[in-house]
């Protein structure tokens, strides 16, 4: 009997692997299956990639598009589907080496990290919109209650905040779809795509704005992310680095994806969302230089990228959609890194209000070498990963003499320079109270084992970004390619 | 005064009818949740706002004299059915929209029980 590995297994595997749950608690495999599962979809995705590059796999479930369900797996959603396993592998197998946080380790986080992977990639997988709708929901509600896992006020708090602002977002969405269903009786992208330029204007605004607000507030865009740094400040770090890695960037895919495949002119919205991009960035900087709590600022600082990442691929142009794909891939391995190293001090220091981790380099001096680290790339210093994909969106503007973005990039960039090195130098300053001076009990190197994976691969991305530049370019196409799609998933020119 | 009836029955006049009064619950739940700080009356306001966009699919989707989409009863064709998908949708958004209540109400309670809080006026843990 032989194999065939289809699309749906990314979302199956996961799903399936959870719902087993009871069988791995009795084998005592709890960890080890859901560290293997990540790389091993990891690795599913990477032997993808010679196919896909041909041509995009379309699988269909049931009945021939437009009437079935179908997955669409294109450059685009396998560069993402690989990215979401290799953040969650990362993040697993420092949960998993870990010696603290044993709520984490049991089998409630286990099924809700895979349920949230497995909605993720259906997330960027799925062909109809209405699956979009209940994947949006999975990885909702798993969201919601990780963000509550540990249980206690602060983590009930942030989870009650999440649950309500992500129902109200999940309401907006559907209310959108439910309104695209009626005007055109499809729930097919593609085919939605095709009808959707012959309603009338009014009802495109409405549907537009409906979703905006709704995936606005997935994606952590202003004005809808007031809430984001209550439930970063609430949640454990290990799972606020999954949202900032994985989630947001599935949101953020789902609403340009939305965006590029609905409107035949992508221009008509292009100001409306690289303003926005533009605000939420400065706004999200400007805040985060007064943060006085490590979480808060590095929630705002990803907030600060988010709208970084928005404003670049809202421009639509091949370049800068290339450089704010490989600004996500980044992103995604910088805040990982920044907040597991969180998760890290954390256990060693109470909290992490600014005066409270004084001298951290003394006790933690990996850790906080490893900061140092994830910040320059956050900056984006050269020979960081973070510096090419900040020039290579930096040069998609310049080269179509649109400068602005290009100073506002600059400006924020600076900004950033002025908080992070607000926290590197009290990390190097002369601690405040000798008790804090003992080296910490029990400081692993096998803790710290993931985190240099990702610092290596930031060096080795910034060093040699040729290795995913093919890739980048062809998922660049694939998410603005509106024709190719179309005529991929229903056979006709649109 | 028949007359009258029938023109209610029309599908025009009968979706505006569905149409507006859905919308106005859609409001009076935005209002709830805006309005309402109690964790409770937030949850009940969520769902009178799902419970709108529910109605409007299934109001608008269907005109009057249609059948079920269900072959039994001696039907063995479908003629004059309405549409199944709107239904099909309704359900598993009821499903959905359930649960996350479910799992809101159950994490309300255990907040409650930790803290003794029942309002989000009063979450301030989480600020600096």
């Amino acid at each position: 009997m032989t194999l065939h590995f289809t699309p749906v297994w990314f979302i199956a595997v996961p799903l399936l692997l959870a719902f087993l749950a009871p069988l791995w608690v009795r084998w005592r495999l709890l960890m080890p299956v859901l560290f293997s599962a990540q790389v091993a979809l990891f690795a599913l995705a990477l032997s993808w990639i010679p196919a896909v590059r041909i041509a995009p796999i379309l699988e269909t479930i049931v009945i021939a598009p437009p009437l079935g369900i179908h997955l669409h797996l294109d450059a685009i959603a396998l560069l993402l589907v690989a990215l979401f396993s290799f953040a969650g592998a990362i993040i697993t197998a420092f949960i998993w080496l870990d010696n603290g946080a044993a709520h984490l380790r049991e089998r409630p986080a286990f099924i809700l990290i895979l349920l949230l992977i497995a909605g993720s990639n259906g997330m960027v997988l799925t062909g109809d919109i209405f699956n979009l709708y209940v994947f949006i929901e999975i990885v909702g509600v798993s969201a919601y209650a990780l963000a509550a896992i540990r249980r206690d006020k602060t983590a009930l708090e942030a989870g009650l905040k999440y649950l309500i602002v992500g129902s109200v977002a999940a309401i907006f969405i559907l209310f959108a779809i439910v309104l695209l269903y009626l005007q055109t009786g499809q729930l097919n992208i593609a085919a939605l795509a095709q009808a959707f330029s012959n309603m009338p204007a009014q009802m495109q605004l409405l549907i537009g704005l409906l979703m905006l607000i709704g995936l606005g507030i997935k994606a952590e865009l202003f004005p809808f992310n007031f809430w984001v740094p209550d439930i970063y400040r609430g949640s454990d770090p290990e799972i606020t680095a999954l949202y900032s890695g994985v989630l947001v960037k599935a949101f953020l895919f789902v609403l340009f994806h939305l965006t590029f495949i609905l409107l035949a002119d992508p221009t008509v919205a292009r100001n409306w969302l690289m303003a926005l991009g533009a605000i939420t960035m400065i706004v999200a900087e400007l805040v985060a230089l007064r943060q006085n709590d490590l979480r808060r600022m590095l929630a705002y600082s990803s907030l600060g990228q988010v709208g970084l990442i928005t404003l670049a691929l809202a421009f639509a142009s091949e370049a800068t959609t290339a450089g704010a794909l490989f600004h996500m891939i980044n992103h995604t391995f910088i805040k990982v890194l920044l907040f597991l190293l969180a998760a890290l001090m954390l256990r060693q220091y109470a909290s992490l209000k600014l005066t409270d981790v004084h001298g951290l380099s003394r006790t933690m001096p990996l850790a906080a070498g490893l900061f140092v680290l994830g910040a320059l790339a956050v900056l984006g210093l050269p020979p960081l990963s973070g510096f090419i994909s900040k020039l290579w969106i930096l040069k998609g503007f310049s080269d179509v003499q649109t400068f602005w973005p290009v100073a506002l990039i600059l400006t924020a960039a600076l900004i950033e320079a002025g908080y992070y090195f607000r926290w590197i130098r009290a990390f190097y300053a002369a601690p405040t109270d000798a008790a804090s001076m003992a080296k910490m009990e029990g400081e692993k190197v096998l803790n710290y084992a993931p985190l240099l994976v990702i610092a290596g691969v930031l060096i080795v991305l910034g060093v040699a970004p040729f290795l995913l530049e093919d890739w980048l370019q062809q998922a660049a196409q694939a998410l603005l390619g509106r024709e190719a799609l179309l005529n991929a998933v229903l056979g006709v020119q649109p | 005064m028949l007359e009258v009836l029938e023109l209610f029955d029309r599908p025009a006049v009968l979706h505006s009818i569905y149409l507006i009064g859905s919308l106005i619950l859609f409001f009076i739940g935005l209002y709830g949740l805006l309005a309402k700080r109690h964790l409770l009356k937030i949850f009940v306001s969520i769902e009178i706002m799902e419970l709108a966009v529910y109605l409007i699919l299934i109001a608008i989707a269907t005109t009057p004299g249609e059948t079920a989409p269900i072959l039994s009863d001696g039907l063995t064709a479908f003629t004059g059915m309405s549409d199944p998908i709107p239904q099909a949708l309704t359900l598993t958004a009821i499903v959905i929209g359930v649960a996350v209540t479910a799992l809101g109400t159950s994490m309300a309670i255990q907040y409650h029980r930790l803290t003794g809080k029942v309002s989000v006026g009063e979450m301030t843990e989480l600020k600096d």
